[in-house]
């Protein structure tokens, strides 16, 4: 178990040129399942390196249980990785990649042949002792890569897109098998990933990154249903957004006009967050597509915001129904679960539930 | 402990002292004893001396000019055709290498001589004899027997970047109508410019610094020779280092010069999951037509080397189209002889100790442009590949000045009594290069991340680069240290230079003294030549075993 705190990590790879991170905050606490979630280039894999030592940050302090380990090489921290390619050597089999690190710390050969025998038992992977890195499958490779990093015992770990080059079966498996192993041996787990699927479903906790400054640390549920800012928002999940300006309010809810009239939105939300906002002040009143409520479909009554729209596309998603929808001049989306068919074209009468939109600043 | 630690800067000072040593203290002698107006100006009033320069100026156009003929519709042909025997032409390729050119002229010489097989079929066919090797006739002899050489070089370096290009390219340009020449003219050319770069300019560099051929040929008005024939004097007159000055200065601009007509390097990695349609298969009667150019051309280059072994199995040949009578004494006189065996073991000593600095030297630089993550790290890739702008006859005389002016280097370098590391060092500041583009390639193709792998799971720098990096590129090195060997082994201007007293004559020394012998001199000295080519094509052969790769693989560069 550790605790891993990171304090105003900067980096820039060039003098007068912008950063790559920009003093970033964490703590990721023991045992934590902590993910780093954001597009290409945000800077998740440069924190994650640093955490490393692979990349040295360019101000702040990285801290492991409280020692300063920023400048401590890689090979002193016992941070182990898991690479996004894996980078197995080609060379040495399955025993020996996993055995290289244990060689390190010079413990006596039959101790590292039971640990490498143990933990190619943990990931299933038991016959394949002497199997060649090149005859391995995607998933196994993967498997060894994981074996890799735990057979060092390691406190943290830490995990670099590790599921990208597997099949969407084969990924939601090794999501689950995981997690299992993370939480069976207590490991402070960093996960950098830019699927928010995959973050949502495995985090304790996250952190979203955009342009190398952390936009919004908190559980997925947190993140989720109250974005704090519009990237948040939309890189989470489907969000519609619509513009409108704070008008009035009264004791349960504030008013927002917008293009599609007056929307009425909860000072205390469905998740029980409260937030005040400014009189005269524009807002991105932001709502989830699975959020847009059919009159026809809903088992509660609604007092405010019934809108008319027209339905523009369908999509079938099986479990749902996705669709492409107008109010007037605004466009949005809603996602429909146990749905009539609707046809392209018809009128329907919707509800936007006023404790689900969370208004953030424009 | 310590270069545990510290193991780039280790490897910094490794390569900083090695060349410092063996490329900037020749260099600096050779400016330090040559650098002076009054020699300078002296040899621009002396006519023959000018004439030699624009001699070699002359022989390294023409012979990179051949080159460029021969190499390009080949690497052409390999690139976008598949055809039946594509896989003997990197083997047919490499058959002009596993011979110097200077020997080649041996074999030449008896084609072209007045009584040679060229004459012999004129005057069976009632025609009078030309004298091939009179007049002009010496000048394109060396041309296309130097181009005969090389070629290889620079259509490996094609064929290497013609891979590199992404066949999308090509298809796009086609797709909006361009024809085949246009495509060649607009799009394959100009992105060939890394290749026909790497290639051109160390055919440039090689054909006009090339001391052996024209030696072989009794051309001595070429500024290599007339060097060579100045070194016995160097004491006492330093033209030679004026007109080694000079030599060193024209490479530059040679090298400038096609920097400036291609350009900077271009990037042409094939993009990621680009479909290319492939090479062509041919068909009918033209599916034949490419493997029998490959083979005339081949034919053609191996000349030399058949009329050599000719040479070396007749008893004797003289105003005969072929030899009259066939006979192995030359190959045991070959054997006999007292220079022979000793120059054998020298050049293996010579080559093995080339090898190992080489190899030291080259993977350290490779590693520190490639890895180390310094500020300047690209300085030490532009450092060792310096010696492939540089003569080698500007080192060698570098070297030799350095032992004359120098009383350390004297007892090192020593050329009369000792020259086993005068030789080697020689020999092996030159195949660098080699050894840095082999080891770089091989970094390159490794995914940096299998090293960082390595001190994430706690194994400092040193030991990633033995445990990890090394048995990675260990294909790539052998690869460099085969290429520094083969190129050692048959080495010839600091061998003709640097090798003063028969015991320590390599073997092409020794081929050249054995040649200047009168009565059967030429014909032990071919039989030597044979041996040593039958010697290299095994070394080269049990090295394509080995690595289980196609010989032509050796010599990529």
């Amino acid at each position: 178990m550790a605790e891993l705190q990171i304090r105003k990590i900067s980096k820039s790879y060039q003098k007068n040129e912008g950063y790559v991170l920009q003093s970033v905050d964490l703590t990721i606490k023991s045992g934590e399942i902590f993910f780093l979630l954001g597009p290409s280039g945000c800077g998740k894999s440069t924190l994650l390196r640093m955490i490393a030592g692979l990349i040295e940050p360019t101000s702040g302090t990285i801290l492991l249980d409280g020692r300063d380990i920023t400048h401590l090489p890689p090979e002193k921290r016992n941070t182990p990785m898991v690479f996004q390619s894996y980078a197995l050597w080609p060379h040495l089999d399955v025993y020996e990649n996993i055995a290289f690190g244990l060689k390190q710390l010079r413990l006596p050969a039959a101790e590292i042949r039971q640990r490498v025998e143990n933990i190619l038992e943990t990931v299933h992977l038991e016959s394949y002792i002497h199997r060649k890195i090149t005859s391995l499958s995607g998933g196994q490779q993967q498997r060894v890569a994981l074996a890799r990093a735990l057979a060092l015992n390691p406190s943290v770990i830490l995990l670099d897109e590790p599921l990208s080059n597997l099949d969407a079966k084969l990924r939601d498996d090794m999501r689950l098998e995981i997690r299992r192993i993370c939480k069976e041996r207590a490991l402070t787990a960093i996960y950098v990933t830019h699927d928010r699927k995959e973050a949502l479903s495995m985090a304790d906790r996250l952190a979203v990154l955009h342009q190398g400054i952390v936009q919004q640390i908190g559980t997925p549920r947190e993140l989720y249903m109250n974005p704090v800012n519009r990237f948040t928002a939309s890189f989470l999940g489907d969000a519609n957004m619509l513009d409108g300006e704070l008008v009035r309010d009264d004791e349960k809810s504030w008013f927002f006009q917008t293009q599609i009239g007056e929307i009425a939105v909860r000072k205390i939300n469905k998740s029980g967050h409260e937030e005040s906002y400014q009189k005269a002040q524009k807002y991105s009143l932001m709502f989830r597509p699975e959020n847009v409520l059919f009159e026809d479909n809903c088992s509660r009554e609604y007092p405010e915001n019934h809108i008319r729209a027209e339905i523009l596309e369908n999509s079938y998603w099986g479990e749902s129904s996705f669709r492409t929808m107008q109010a007037g001049s605004f466009r949005f989306y809603a996602n429909e679960f146990a749905a009539p068919e609707r046809p392209a074209g018809a009128l329907e009468k919707i509800i936007l539930p006023a404790d689900r939109i969370i208004p953030l600043s424009c | 402990m310590l270069i545990r630690k510290c193991f780039k800067y280790f490897c910094a000072v490794l390569v900083l002292c090695f060349f410092a040593v063996f490329l900037f203290l020749p260099l600096y002698t050779v400016l330090k004893e040559g650098l002076d107006p009054q020699i300078f100006a002296e040899i621009f009033r002396s006519r023959l001396y000018l004439e030699g320069l624009l001699n070699a100026f002359l022989i390294c156009i023409v012979t990179t000019f051949l080159v460029f003929l021969i190499s390009m519709p080949l690497a052409i042909l390999y690139d976008k055709y598949e055809f039946p025997g594509k896989n003997l032409c990197p083997v047919l390729m490499m058959t002009p290498m596993i011979l110097p050119p200077f020997v080649g002229a041996l074999g030449f010489q008896q084609i072209l001589g007045h009584y040679g097989v060229l004459n012999s079929i004129l005057q069976a066919l009632n025609l009078p004899p030309v004298d091939w090797l009179g007049g002009s006739g010496r000048f394109w002899s060396i041309c296309v027997i130097e181009a005969l050489h090389l070629y290889p070089i620079l259509y490996l370096n094609l064929i290497t970047s013609l891979a590199n290009i992404d066949p999308a390219l090509e298809e796009a340009a086609r797709n909006v109508g361009a024809g085949r020449w246009t495509r060649f003219r607009k799009i394959t050319l100009p992105l060939l410019r890394p290749g026909i770069l790497a290639g051109g300019s160390i055919v440039l560099i090689w054909s006009f610094t090339e001391l052996g051929t024209p030696l072989m040929f009794g051309y001595n008005t070429v500024t290599p020779v007339q060097i060579f024939n100045g070194i016995t004097e160097l004491g006492t007159n330093p033209a030679a280092y004026s007109l080694v000055i000079i030599m060193l200065a024209v490479s530059c601009l040679l090298y400038l010069g096609g920097r400036m007509l291609l350009g900077r390097e271009i990037h042409v990695t094939a993009a990621k999951g680009s479909m290319g349609a492939g090479a062509k298969i041919l068909s009918g009667w033209k599916k034949w037509m490419p493997i029998l150019l490959f083979g005339i051309f081949t034919f053609i280059a191996a000349l030399p080397h058949l009329a050599l072994i000719l040479t070396a199995g007749s008893k004797s040949w003289y105003r005969t189209i072929l030899p009259l009578k066939y006979s192995w004494i030359h190959f045991e006189n070959a054997l006999s002889d007292p220079l022979v065996v000793p120059s054998i073991v020298n050049s293996l000593k010579y080559s093995a100790i080339a090898v190992v600095l080489a190899l030291a030297a080259g993977t350290a630089a490779a590693f520190l442009a490639k890895r180390a993550n310094l500020k300047f790290g690209g300085l030490f890739d532009l450092l060792a590949m310096l010696p492939l702008m540089i003569p080698g006859m500007v080192i060698a005389v570098g070297f030799l000045g350095m032992s004359i002016h120098y009383s350390w280097a004297a007892k090192i370098f020593d050329p009369v009594n000792n020259p086993v590391w005068l030789i080697s060092a020689a020999y092996a500041v030159r195949r660098v290069p080699y050894v840095l583009r082999s080891a770089s390639s091989g970094l390159e193709q490794t995914p940096v991340e299998l090293e960082n792998a390595s001190r994430n799971a706690g194994a400092s720098a040193f030991t990633t680069f033995l445990k990890i990096t090394v048995p990675l590129i260990a294909a790539n090195l052998v690869v460099g240290g085969l290429f520094a060997f083969s190129f050692s082994m048959m080495e010839v201007s600091d061998s003709l230079i640097l090798a003063q007293k028969t015991e320590f004559y390599p073997i092409t020394k020794a081929i050249y003294e054995l040649s200047q012998y009168l009565g059967t001199g030429p014909y032990i000295a071919a039989a030597f030549g044979v041996w040593s080519m039958l010697f290299l094509a095994s070394t080269l052969a049990a090295a394509s075993i080995l690595l289980g790769r196609k010989i032509g693989a050796l010599f990529k560069i």
